[in-house]
């Protein structure tokens, strides 16, 4: 029946811009030389900032254990491990009244963790 | 039916449109390099550079056109980061001729895109890592250290007390005389040394420092020149190495001399002094008896007590004669017979005596002074009359005669003792003149053969040793 034909016709099409874009969540992949450079130039001394701010917001931090949960680090899984605690502390630290400077840095720290891996996070990164 | 077909068909084809053109990576261009320049090519020339954490954590980026666009074309610059599909852009700011804008992500790949009436869009990508232009050293500090003659040039940098480039910078050094031609020296540190013995005495000279990174991970361009310091050079830039070489010449020649010095002593000495101290010489035992056996000088002094031999008789005689003349002499009286006491008449009894004397008697068995037991004598001037050194023989004149026939001299200082009996049987020196031996000398007969001459000059008496 020709009208079958053409009314199935546009389906297919429809069907391809309606799929979702097939994006994986991290493209480093096993670029872990290039991961290394930037941490030990870059990432590395943010993260020493942030470990000298935290010292001053531990009780905060971790009075209730099921908050530690959320940085744990699979093992063989490091960049999917990485990128998980980055988005969880973006979410994490939002949640919180904790310091305006402490929850920017925090959120810095995540975006430049996110950018090294090339990862992304299910919600909108946090920007200034 | 057909109706409804129709507008499907165009929407689904519309729809393919749209999904290839708008995809993952969000190229909005035709060229499909990925980047958001147009189908124009990006002719734009800019020339960029970045400064990390000039402000607090905050990065900046200043934009200069090298080829400035047409006078009355309306444009702008900013900063643009690919994040999925979107583009976020953060426009410059307008400083004079050039375009600044602070920003905290320095990770990113970013683009710097130039909005004009006439194009577009046309964007450039850049590194913001490989852009780094550092900021100016500063507080430059110069030491002279006299004794290395050398000038310590110290200065500072701001990334010193930052995160990113601490450590990661290479400094150029420049120093010139006045108004004389700039010379450079690179370092990692944050301190040179320039050398004394490189300058000019008393000499005006200028430094100046810049900045740029070491290449490690940032790239970049030298930062601007720090502002000039001045400093004179010392008067007297004594190196130490000539100092030390002419000690050594000065040390060198003292040391050569007096060795020579050292030598002619040595050789003048040799025979004199230094040999007899290293190598003695051993005693000679006949230049030894030679010594002793000298003759006495003239008008030597004479100090013999006889009196210090009271057990002795002891004569003094003016004069010694041959054995043989004195006998010849002494043969045809009998004179002295009759003076002799009447215990020393016996000629047996002369003869006797010698035997009988024993070590402990020391009275004399002669009145005349004739025989003198060698024993006797020896004891009573020491049994180590012999044993005298040259340093006493030259001034002992002691002289005992055993058995010598030969006329002995008769010195007027001499004394010449024999010794006699006292009728109390007591010897008692005497001294021997002409007519006491007329009186004393016996019979040769009487003469035993075992008695030995004791006649003996005392010049002088000395201890011996």
């Amino acid at each position: 029946n020709p009208a079958f034909f053409r009314s199935t016709l546009p389906v297919l099409p429809l069907l391809l811009v309606l799929s979702p874009v097939n994006s994986s969540s991290c493209a480093m992949g096993n670029k872990t030389t290039e991961i290394r450079v930037k941490y030990e130039n870059i990432l590395s001394h943010d993260i020493n900032e942030l470990v000298n701010m935290s010292a001053e917001n531990r009780d905060r931090c971790c009075k209730k254990y099921e908050n530690i949960k959320v940085f744990f680090c699979n093992d063989t899984e490091e960049i999917e491990s990485l990128q998980s605690m980055a988005c969880n502390m973006l979410r994490f630290f939002s949640k919180h009244r904790i310091s305006k400077a402490f929850r920017w840095k925090a959120a810095f720290v995540s975006c430049e963790t996110l950018q090294v891996l090339q990862c992304k996070c299910e919600r909108p990164k946090k920007e200034r | 039916v057909l109706r409804m077909t129709q507008p499907s068909a165009v929407l689904s084809i519309f729809a393919m449109f749209l999904h290839t053109t708008f995809g993952e990576s969000g190229c909005t261009s035709a060229d499909g390099d990925g980047t958001l320049g147009d189908d124009e090519p990006d002719n734009f020339d800019i020339d960029c550079f970045s400064q990390l954490e000039i402000k607090d954590s905050f990065s900046s980026l200043t934009c200069n056109f090298t080829e400035l666009p047409p006078y009355n074309t309306n444009y702008t610059l900013s900063l643009c980061t690919k994040e999925d599909n979107n583009y976020a852009c953060s426009n410059m700011k307008k400083q004079e001729d050039a375009y600044f804008l602070h920003f905290n992500d320095i990770l990113s790949n970013r683009d710097v895109c130039m909005y004009s009436e006439m194009k577009r869009r046309v964007c450039r990508s850049l590194v913001v890592t490989d852009i780094v232009k550092p900021e100016v050293p500063f507080a430059i500090n110069i030491t002279y250290e006299r004794e290395a003659n050398e000038y310590l040039i110290r200065y500072c940098t701001p990334h010193s007390s930052k995160k990113y480039l601490k450590d990661k910078l290479v400094h150029q050094v420049a120093y010139r005389q006045k108004e004389g031609t700039w010379k450079t020296i690179e370092s990692p540190y944050l301190q040179i040394k320039l050398l004394g013995k490189n300058l000019e005495n008393e000499a005006s000279y200028e430094v100046k420092v810049r900045s740029q990174p070491n290449g490690d991970y940032f790239k970049g361009t030298w930062s601007e020149w720090s502002t000039s310091k001045s400093f004179r050079t010392a008067r007297e830039q004594y190196s130490t190495e000539s100092y030390s070489s002419v000690v050594m010449v000065i040390l060198s020649i003292l040391g050569f001399m007096l060795s020579v010095v050292m030598i002619a002593l040595i050789v003048v000495f040799w025979e004199n002094r230094i040999k007899p101290a290293v190598w003695p010489n051993l005693p000679d035992h006949k230049k030894t008896l030679e010594q002793l056996c000298k003759k006495p000088k003239n008008n030597f002094d004479i100090s013999f007590n006889p009196e210090s031999f009271g057990y002795v008789h002891i004569h003094k005689v003016d004069g010694l004669w041959a054995k043989a003349e004195l006998e010849n002499f002494l043969q045809p009286s009998t004179a002295p017979e009759t003076s002799l006491p009447e215990k020393f008449r016996s000629g047996s009894d002369l003869k006797m005596i010698p035997a009988m004397t024993d070590k402990n008697d020391l009275n004399p068995p002669v009145s005349y002074g004739g025989a003198w037991p060698a024993e006797a004598l020896h004891r009573l001037l020491g049994t180590s009359q012999f044993a005298v050194t040259e340093g006493s023989c030259s001034s002992s004149t002691y002289q005992v005669c055993h058995g010598n026939r030969v006329p002995l001299h008769n010195d007027g200082f001499n004394l010449s003792y024999t010794l006699s009996l006292d009728p109390s049987g007591q010897p008692h020196p005497e001294p021997l003149n002409d007519d006491t031996i007329s009186q004393m000398l016996p019979d040769s007969d009487m003469r035993s053969p075992n008695n030995e001459e004791a006649y003996f000059t005392v010049p002088n008496f000395y201890k011996i040793q």
